[in-house]
């Protein structure tokens, strides 16, 4: 799975490898595009605070629709895979292979369940009436966990299919490690990013008697 | 590794005995012709690509533009009617920035970085190709929109159902090149997706979503070459300043890319699947797409311009006998124009109504900018000031840049004003100014680089009495097109209309515009055919006829594929001219020779994959026009990128030994030099 001209034998000009630089400019790119769509969310949460109307023409303010409770559980799960992640990366450094693999399973197994929270919301939360045609909030709220799941979906494919590639043999030595490795920068940062979306989408709705913009509900009933 | 270890060092690729890649293919080495430029990842054929592609670009825009003057001509002309008028100026704009400058800004990184830092090879050379075959297949994909116009037009679209749901008021592009919504965007309750504006949008949305991708990965590879794979002994601040503007320009577009991605992101959904992010009938604010739009689109201006600013910055030197005046700083003020260039966005934006805090504190900034980019000019007048001053070619089009571009500068200063700009905003006036930094500017300095170094590139010399002919030309005809469009702008002429009454006391001086862009066009079809011929027909030069400073003087021309025989190992800035006339200043490892130099192998993978954005972009528009069973062919050319991308990580990078003329090895060079 190497990519670069020469890079088995070539040292590079700054002793880092060139596959895990160019992961580190993907991510810094990656990092404005996520940065975007949070903006977006969060200035029409500012613009419009008291939520949405559905179908049958009724006010929902946004505490009512959440499950937080799924959605901290799912965050956990997200969390707890990139400690996998990090025992996979430092099992392919140490050469045990079946260790790697023993993780990387994990690794997949928990990125499948957040997909499964994240399908299982989106279909609640459309039952509860949010679409992402019938609001503002609908539209910034499902492309940008949509975006964030698709970056979810990508790693877990990735993991998948380096998982399978390890049987042949090839994933191993140096540039195994490192093509793990790099795996594992990327799975790191959609995890991160997934912390900050959960604050600054989820959490922050509950703060204060009125939620974070203001005009939330009074209380937050179920 | 296994892979290169198949072969014995061959002196030609065709000599290679068949290899097959890990998948079991015979790997595209061996081959000749149409094969080997379809599959190549030799930077230097891809930036040669790259040129090509932009140079015919160039042409096609050039066209809509002569078409826009010609209506323009005379008033209550009507050559062309008000919507083709809004398709041509939509299409010129976005061609000349995206197909045009950013593509031939790419054909010189692509050639010339990695000889410049001394380098055999990009980063990751298939990445590069992906990056260029993206680039070919979305401006297809954004050009295909005329087609469907064309064919409208003739009427050969009427024996079709879904015809109708194509029809609106357009099919190529037509909202400008920053495409504001509402106009691009949907109008409307809950998800009934009313537009205002046909399946042009749809495809201008895709095309710069696709062309948006090239650059990117593009840019990652170029900063991880620029960073990691120079030469022992070039440090950060020994590069030449072209390599140092390519880096700046490709951090610019990793981190200023985003915006607009997401952007074309949102408004896809606004238009394909009813979301409300601009629509103003849902609580959607249009103004969120301007602002989007700019945080891209200032730091891309510099985008567009900090290239031809490096290509300038080699070329003035060697052509006044002296080293570049203040190096470091205009390395800096590259990087603080970049760095203030996100800060600025909103001056495009002052009739929008910002508030007086935020109108201040972007006309501030704004005027902060000019400041690094006077420091760069008064360089530039400093490197030549009492140099021995060779007037070639290059060097003329270098100084009409300067000088250019400092008018631009000049009418960008008058712009920063906010009370001043809500006057000139969406007159002529700011035609004029952006012309005169980006005609007058970065093509002139395209130009330069180009006359500067076909010779390295062919190895051949441009006719020179035919390129002086054409700058003077290009020079002149712009003046006469431009100039006068800064009156224009201030007596009242608005931008984007189509026509005009007799008696504003517009007449003459458009008259003179249209005069003056076709001496322009001329101009510039002349030069780019001069080039043409120089590339097949050309004198044979020698491989140093400028007397260059820059490692790639140091090399044969043509370029050998593996570029430097033996790894060079340089000890100063412009080590090649020190080297010459100051005493040891290059030294070289003692590589290559018999034992060869490894060679990246050739590889379909990145043109498969990329293939796929063919499709999805053809898809996508007539899918969000509703036509029916398109969405398969988006959802085929999702499948053949990641069928594409999966085959080329799987097949390996391969690799062969190339023999390069014999291995010295010499005595490591004097340590520094003073400047
Ligand atoms: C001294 C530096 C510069 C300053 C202070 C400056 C300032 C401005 C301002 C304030 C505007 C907005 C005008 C309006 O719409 O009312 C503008 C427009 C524009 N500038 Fe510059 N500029 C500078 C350099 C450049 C450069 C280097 C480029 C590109 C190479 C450039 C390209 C453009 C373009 C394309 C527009 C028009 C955008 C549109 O279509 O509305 N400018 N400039
Ligand atoms: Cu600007």
């Amino acid at each position: 799975m190497s990519e670069t001209a020469d890079a088995h034998d070539a040292p590079t000009s700054t002793g880092i490898d060139h596959k895990k630089l160019i992961m580190w400019l993907f991510l810094a790119s990656d990092c404005m595009f996520f940065g975007t769509l949070i903006s977006t969310h969060l200035l029409y949460r500012k613009l419009y605070p008291s939520g949405f109307t559905d179908a049958e023409g009724h006010q929902r303010f946004i505490q009512n629709l959440f499950n937080i409770e799924l959605t901290s559980f799912s965050t956990f799960i997200l969390l707890m895979s990139s400690f996998l992640m990090a025992l996979a990366v430092s099992a392919m450094h140490k050469g045990e292979i079946k260790s790697f693999r023993r993780n990387v399973l994990g690794v997949i197994f928990f990125g499948l369940i957040f997909l499964g929270c994240q399908v299982f919301e989106f279909t609640h939360f459309y039952h509860q009436g949010l679409t992402i045609q019938n609001s503002v909030l609908g539209s910034t709220f499902y492309v940008l966990t949509g975006t964030h799941g698709t970056h979810v979906a990508i790693g877990v494919l990735w993991l998948i299919l380096m998982y399978f590639y390890s049987f042949t043999g090839k994933l191993g030595g140096h540039m195994g490690a490192l093509d793990v490795e790099v795996a594992g920068l990327y799975w790191h940062f959609v995890d991160i990013v997934w912390i900050i979306i959960f604050t600054a989408v989820y959490l922050v709705e509950y703060l204060g008697p009125n939620g974070f913009w203001g005009t939330g509900l009074p209380a937050v009933t179920k | 590794m296994s892979h290169d270890s198949h072969h014995d060092p061959v002196a030609c690729k065709t000599e290679l005995a068949p290899e097959r890649s890990d998948l079991g293919l015979i790997r595209p080495d061996r081959t000749t012709g149409w094969t080997d430029w379809l599959t190549t990842v030799d930077h230097k054929k891809i930036g040669i690509l790259y040129g090509a592609f932009a140079m015919f670009y160039f042409l096609v825009g050039g066209v809509e533009a002569l078409a826009i003057r010609t209506q323009l001509a005379r008033p209550d002309n009507d050559f062309i009617t008000a919507r083709m008028y809004n398709q041509l100026f939509t299409m010129h704009g976005t061609t000349m920035i995206f197909l045009g400058v950013m593509p031939l800004s790419a054909a010189f990184f692509n050639f010339l970085v990695p000889l410049q830092i001394g380098a055999r090879d990009v980063a990751f050379p298939r990445l590069n190709a992906f990056s260029l075959w993206t680039f070919v297949f979305g401006a297809f994909v954004l050009n295909a929109s005329w087609l469907f116009e064309f064919a409208h037009l003739a009427g050969w679209l009427n024996s079709f159902d879904w015809h109708k749901a194509l029809v609106y008021t357009d099919f190529a592009p037509a909202n400008g090149w920053f495409s504001y919504a509402p106009l691009s965007g949907t109008f409307g309750q809950n998800g009934q997706a009313l537009r205002f504006t046909g399946v042009g949008t749809d495809f201008w949305i895709i095309g710069i979503q696709v062309l948006g991708i090239a650059s990117l990965a593009a840019s990652f590879n170029f900063i991880c070459t620029i960073i990691n794979m120079r030469a022992k002994g070039m440090t950060m601040m020994r590069l030449p300043v072209f390599t140092w503007m390519t880096l700046i320009t490709a951090i610019l577009i990793i981190l200023a890319f985003p915006a607009i991605t997401v952007a074309l992101i949102e408004l896809m959904f606004d238009r394909a699947f009813g979301a409300n992010f601009f629509n103003p009938s849902a609580g959607g604010q249009p103004v969120l797409w301007q602002h989007l739009f700019w945080i891209f689109g200032h730091p891309e201006v510099y985008i567009l311009v900090l290239p031809a600013m490096g290509i300038v910055s080699e070329i003035l030197p060697t052509f006044s006998g002296k080293a570049l005046f203040g190096y470091p700083i205009i390395v800096f003020s590259g990087a603080v124009i970049g760095f203030l260039g996100f800060a600025v966005w909103s001056h495009h934006m002052f009739t929008t109504g910002l508030g007086p805090v935020p109108t201040a504190a972007f006309s501030l900034l704004t005027m902060a900018i000019a400041v690094p980019t006077g420091v760069k000019i008064f360089n530039w007048l400093g490197t030549i000031w009492g140099g021995r001053v060779r007037f070639t070619p290059p060097m003329v089009l270098s100084l009409g840049f300067i000088w250019m571009f400092m008018c631009g500068g000049f009418s960008g200063v008058m712009h920063s004003s906010a009370p001043a700009d809500s006057q000139q905003q969406d007159s002529y006036f700011v035609i004029a100014h952006f012309h005169y930094v980006l005609l007058g500017g970065v093509l002139l300095g395209l130009m330069a680089g180009l006359y500067f170094w076909f010779p390295k590139i062919f190895g051949r010399m441009p006719n020179a009495p035919i390129a002086y002919l054409a700058s003077g030309m290009v020079i002149l005809g712009f003046n006469l097109a431009f100039g006068p469009m800064h009156y224009l702008g201030l007596a009242g002429m608005p931008r984007r209309t189509h026509t005009y009454h007799a008696g504003n006391g517009w007449e003459t001086w458009n008259y003179v515009a249209t005069i003056g862009a076709y001496i322009l066009g001329a101009g510039v079809f002349l030069a780019f055919a001069n080039l043409a011929w120089t590339a097949f027909k050309g004198k044979k030069c020698s491989s140093d006829p400028w007397g260059g400073r820059t490692l790639e003087w140091s090399l044969p021309s043509p370029v050998p594929e593996y570029n430097f025989a033996q790894a060079p190992i340089v000890a100063t800035r412009d080590a090649y001219f020190e080297d010459r006339h100051g005493g040891k200043r290059i030294a070289y490892e003692n590589d290559g020779g018999e034992a060869g130099v490894h060679m990246p192998s050739q590889s379909w993978m990145p043109l498969v994959a990329s293939t796929g954005f063919l499709f999805a972009g053809f898809g996508m528009p007539m899918m969000a026009m509703g036509v029916p069973h398109a969405g398969w062919i988006v959802i085929t050319g999702l499948g053949v990128l990641i069928l594409g991308i999966w085959l080329w990580a799987v097949e390996g990078p391969g690799g062969y030994m190339l023999k390069t003329p014999a291995a010295a090895g010499s005595p490591a060079p004097a340590e520094t030099v003073a400047h």
